[in-house]
């Protein structure tokens, strides 16, 4: 067979001997060929499917692949615009910006080995903890190209660090960002507030808001945020597939730095205010006032309710709040046993401070009894060392007065100017023998007043304080709250409108009602709306004043319906309160330049710590008393008689004002 | 056949001899060789453009390489001229033991990379011999059906070949390198096709397989058994769901679909091409070196590779349809269907119509040992039409 096949056709035998093998019968047989041809099917179909997959991909979806891969490489990266300033009203900045460095996270770049270890290494360097990182990756888990802030403001080394070991850190990026600074260290802490990292309720309640962002938290910059935040700008970033830049910043929007916020506050007395509580802490401890510790004051323009000043100790440095924060410098405020220990600090007293008012009440109940025509102003009463009323069991009930000498009749303005507490007792129980259709008209003025209610001051928080009424009393102290007393306690009994007369027993006020009271007496019974915030600005022209964007419209006085005349008595007495020979804080402010008018007070208040009643030092007036432009609230926590701690401590701010240095200052302790 | 064979050791070592330059010229399969020279041509071009921003400093280190592979290649491509198929059939038994052998020396004492072993180092390169295994485990089993080619239908020769095959297909697998396993599997199945084993036989083989698979994939696991790897589960199940797992297994394919799909009709240029270029396709100058290639020349270069690959496949299929006896037959039949094969596993594991294993792409992927082994699979392709019987001049 082989010989027959070794023809001449075959060329290959000059090419290659002959071998039995090659010569070996082999043909093409249909079944080889049909296999052949299914081999071939085979390819064709492969190559079809290759090529209409190719087709589909690249010619029918080509654009859409595009624009994902496209999409790949375009980080949109949002650019921090810088948070607007906080100046007082003459432009000094009270909060700035001050550049960092802070350290982002992308956990789409992490590596998918060695993520563990990356990030214990970056715990350890950056003093985070690694369990919270943790958290923070699986938080974003749906959302892999928001970066985590894993801190704000790090150290110069630590930048130079990680900067050197890029490689090392894939994922870990240094982003320059704004930091508030404060130029005036703690001056108005407890109004200004502090920024943070949005929560998931304010994320929830603005949508334009990312992860990450910095909000305001408390303060004027958690109520002005929208003011100060700005606007983000976008921009695109080319990177690789390790998140590697390769392109610079490709900006889509400019960012909108935020606008700067004016407040009413004056710095100047601002920092006066801040002096003069602690100056009024220590006069109240030299006075025996041992436990004197804290206090609020608050300076105010009676005629727009502008906030000057406003006040609180203890106090603290906002830049805690700031950056690489420290838990231990937070603990005041995150932890109720230091927060004790430190008095509160985080507290802000002139509007959330909640205390019986005292003698500086007794202008309210003069009013309220002159307006229910209860009382006269000329009508003398004999003010007795203390005053005695028979019940209606019989038992003979005695409030003293707080001067235990004294037996004169005085008028209204004598009362006032010498605070006498016997006065003020008869005209409650003027109030409380009236007929009940009457109601309580000594409450319903102090409500008028504004007392009871939050002022409506764009400083958070704010406590409303407490108006007692017969019916608060119905409702409080019911069977199941007071099982044992409530038979007793729900009654309004006379004792209740006495104290109440002098500002004692439930009422509970706040500093800044009680600036707003005082307000209404100095411009003539107009209850103003405090407020700190004055305008929004954006810078103007270059060498220009900055522009207005939104100026701040408070709601307008509300005249309370006072009349004049009666008010009129009322100012007198506070005038003679300061300048009588007697008058309480005469000692104070007879010497003043100026002519200023206030009312000590010294309320009485359970301290569970001390175990005993202690005096709160109040201390309302304004000046000058033709045209008053400023009233002054203090309170001494503790500090005892108003005249030996409170009324110094406003007449420091009064000096301030109407820049008078010095003068001769007489302390006698009255009420 | 044995008889023949017993009594032909002093022709058969003549089997190489001095050729007539001129006669192998002119029979050689020009259409087949300028295939392959357009695809090295093409690859090295493509590779170029490719791998242009890979290493920082040297933007032709790859192509550089690639070309002395191509040229190493080529040596052994004119080389396999020379050599008569009849004596790879005769020296298939030590082929097959020393094909053996190597693998175990690979699995033995090369270094594990990237999770495998598959490769020795030899200095200059890496030899992975696994890739030239293919040839070699080809002519081994093509040797062996050969010889019992009267015997094909019994089931005792299938059974024998499929023992022959399994076992270097295993010890690839354990290196583990399950694409280069399943590149012998489909080389074995293609020489049992073509050397004519009955169609009940491949029935039951294709089921069997199937079997296997499910066993692998499904029966084992749930058994306690993981006989694959875990990665090698996960790029499985990633084929069937793609949308799982963007970060994980699914990563690669998609940004291998998205880079072929942004390529479009004309492809978006070396520089453009940033799928390629800012690494977010993976591997791209070996396992997914067909997603660059369709990133930077769009379809119509992706287009036309596949096409110099048809005409390629054409030309060999041609080639079995003119071999001279069955082991040539079956060895070009094998070479066929492993290089359609491997193509169609790795172009579509680009485009997701393929499970992700790491196949390389012949002639295109960067890689010294698949460039020299096709190159040499092309030469014995040409020497079995050196010697065909010329049927067709």
């Amino acid at each position: 067979m082989a010989r027959r096949r070794g023809s001449a056709r075959l060329p290959s035998r000059r090419f290659l001997p002959n071998d039995p093998r090659v010569a070996e019968p082999y043909r093409l047989t249909p079944q080889l060929a049909f296999r052949i041809a299914i081999l071939g099917a085979v390819v064709l179909a492969a190559f079809a499917v290759l090529f209409l997959r190719l087709w589909a991909l690249q010619i029918l979806s080509g654009p859409q692949y595009l624009n994902a891969a496209q999409n790949n490489q375009l980080r949109v990266v949002r650019l921090q615009p810088p948070r607007g300033p906080i100046v007082d009203r003459n432009g000094v900045p009270l909060v700035e910006n001050a550049a960092g460095h802070s350290v982002q996270l992308w956990p789409a770049d992490l590596p998918k080995e060695g993520r563990y270890q990356l990030l214990k290494r970056l715990s350890t360097l950056l003093n985070v903890e690694l369990k919270w990182l943790v958290e923070e990756i699986e938080a974003r888990n749906g959302d892999p190209l928001t970066p985590i802030v894993v801190k704000r403001s790090i150290h110069r080394d630590q930048v130079n660090f990680l900067s050197e070991r890029k490689s090392e850190f894939p994922g870990v990026t240094i982003a320059r960002t704004y930091l508030r600074a404060y130029p005036r260290k703690s001056l108005a802490a407890h109004l200004l507030g502090h920024v943070g990292e949005a929560t998931d309720v304010q994320l929830e309640a603005n949508p334009s808001l990312r992860l990450g962002d910095e909000v305001g938290q408390a303060g004027i910059e958690a109520r002005y945020d929208d003011f100060l935040r700005g606007t983000p700008g976008i921009a695109q970033l080319r990177v690789d597939s390790l998140g590697r830049p390769r392109s610079s910043l490709l900006l889509t929007q400019q960012p909108q730095p935020g606008q700067q916020v004016r407040l009413t506050i004056d710095a100047r007395l601002q920092q006066a205010a801040q002096q003069a509580l602690r100056f009024g802490i220590e006069t109240a401890i030299e006075n025996e006032a041992w436990y004197a510790n804290g206090g609020a004051l608050v300076a105010m323009d009676p005629r727009t309710g502008e906030i000057l000043a406003m006040a609180s100790e203890p106090s603290f440095q906002p830049s805690v709040f700031v950056g690489r924060t420290d838990p231990e410098k937070l603990l005041p405020f995150t932890d109720d046993e230091v927060a004790a220990a430190r008095n509160f600090p985080a507290l802000n007293r002139a509007t959330q401070g909640l205390y019986p008012p005292g003698s500086v009440w007794k202008p309210v109940a003069a009013l309220a009894g002159m307006e229910e025509k209860v009382l006269t102003p000329y009508e003398l009463i004999q003010c007795t060392a203390k005053y005695v009323f028979k019940g209606e069991d019989g038992v003979d009930y005695e409030f003293g007065n707080w001067d235990r000498t004294v037996n004169e009749a005085m008028d209204l303005k004598i009362a006032l100017a010498k605070s006498c507490d016997t006065y003020f007792y008869e005209l409650a129980m003027r109030f409380h023998d009236l007929p009940p259709e009457r109601g309580s008209p000594h409450q319903a003025w102090a409500k008028k007043f504004g007392f009871g209610a939050k002022t409506g001051i764009d400083v958070s928080p704010e406590e409303a304080g407490l108006l007692p009424t017969p019916q608060w009393r119905r409702e409080t102290f019911t069977k199941a709250r007071y099982p044992k007393t409530w038979e007793l306690e729900r009654l309004w009994k006379p004792g209740d409108s006495i104290q109440l007369a002098i500002g004692q027993k439930d009422l509970l006020v706040t500093p800044i009602q009680m600036a707003r009271f005082y307000s209404l007496i100095a411009n003539g019974g107009k209850l103003v709306t405090p407020h700190v915030f004055r305008s929004a600005e954006v810078p103007g022209p270059a060498g220009t004043q900055p522009q207005v964007v939104h100026a701040n419209v408070p709601p307008p006085a509300v005249d309370s319906g006072v009349d004049p005349a009666h008010l009129e008595h009322v100012r007198q007495g506070l005038l003679q309160a300061t300048h009588y020979p007697h008058g309480t804080s005469a000692g104070v402010f007879d010497s003043f330049p100026i002519a200023i008018a206030g009312k000590t007070g010294t309320a009485e208040k359970w301290s569970t710590k001390v175990g005993d009643h202690l005096d709160q030092s109040w201390w309302c007036g304004f000046g000058p008393y033709d045209s008053p432009e400023l009233v002054v609230c203090a309170l001494i926590e503790n500090g005892g008689h108003g005249s030996v701690a409170a009324a110094p401590a406003a007449r420091k701010v009064f000096e301030t004002y109407f820049g008078i240095e010095g003068g001769q200052v007489d302390l006698t302790e009255t009420d | 056949m044995a008889m023949v064979e017993a009594s032909s050791p002093a022709q058969g070592a003549r089997a190489v001899e001095r050729p007539d330059v001129l006669e192998l010229v002119r029979r050689l399969d020009w259409l087949l060789f300028g295939a392959v020279l357009g695809l090295v041509g093409f690859g090295l071009w493509a590779i170029a453009g490719i791998t242009r921003h890979d290493v920082a400093d040297d933007p032709d280190h790859f192509v550089v390489r690639q070309a002395i592979f191509a040229a190493a290649g080529a040596v052994g491509f004119a080389a396999a001229l020379f050599v008569d198929p009849a004596l790879y059939r005769r020296f298939r038994k030590p082929i097959y033991v020393g094909t053996i052998g190597l693998m175990v020396l690979v699995i033995a004492t090369a270094g594990v990379t990237r999770g495998s072993r598959r490769w020795i180092d030899v200095g200059f390169f890496q030899l992975q011999p696994s890739e030239f295994g293919k040839l070699l485990f080809l002519f081994a089993i093509g040797g062996f059906l050969a010889d019992r080619s009267r015997r094909i239908g019994e089931w005792g020769t299938v059974w024998r070949a499929v023992a022959l095959g399994l076992a270097p297909t295993g010890l690839v697998f354990v290196q583990p390198d399950l694409g280069t396993a399943l590149v012998y599997g489909a080389v074995l199945a293609a020489v049992l096709f073509v050397s004519g084993v009955r169609w009940l036989h491949l029935a039951v083989l294709g089921a069997l397989a199937v079997l296997a698979a499910a066993a692998l994939l499904w029966a084992l696991p749930a058994a306690g058994v993981e006989v694959l790897k875990p990665y090698q589960t996960a790029r499985i199940a990633a084929f069937t769901d793609r949308e799982g797992d963007p970060a994980g297994a699914t990563y690669n394919v998609n940004q291998s679909i998205t880079a072929v799909g942004a390529g479009g009709l004309r492809g978006r240029g070396v520089d453009g091409s940033t799928q390629t270029r800012f690494d977010y396709l993976p591997e791209h100058a070996t396992d997914f070196v067909f997603a660059s290639l369709a990133e930077q020349r769009g379809f119509v270069g992706a287009g036309g590779l596949l096409l110099l690959y048809l005409l390629l496949l054409w030309r060999g299929i041609r080639i079995v349809s003119l071999a001279r006896d069955p082991f040539s037959a079956a060895v070009a039949g094998g070479i066929v269907f492993w290089f359609l094969f491997q193509i169609f596993v790795n172009v579509g594991m680009t485009m997701g119509i393929a499970p992700i294993t790491g196949i390389p792409l012949p002639f295109i992927s960067v890689g010294g040992s698949s460039m020299v082994t096709s190159l040499l699979a092309m030469g014995v392709l040409q020497a079995i039409h050196l010697r065909a019987a010329g049927r067709r001049g």
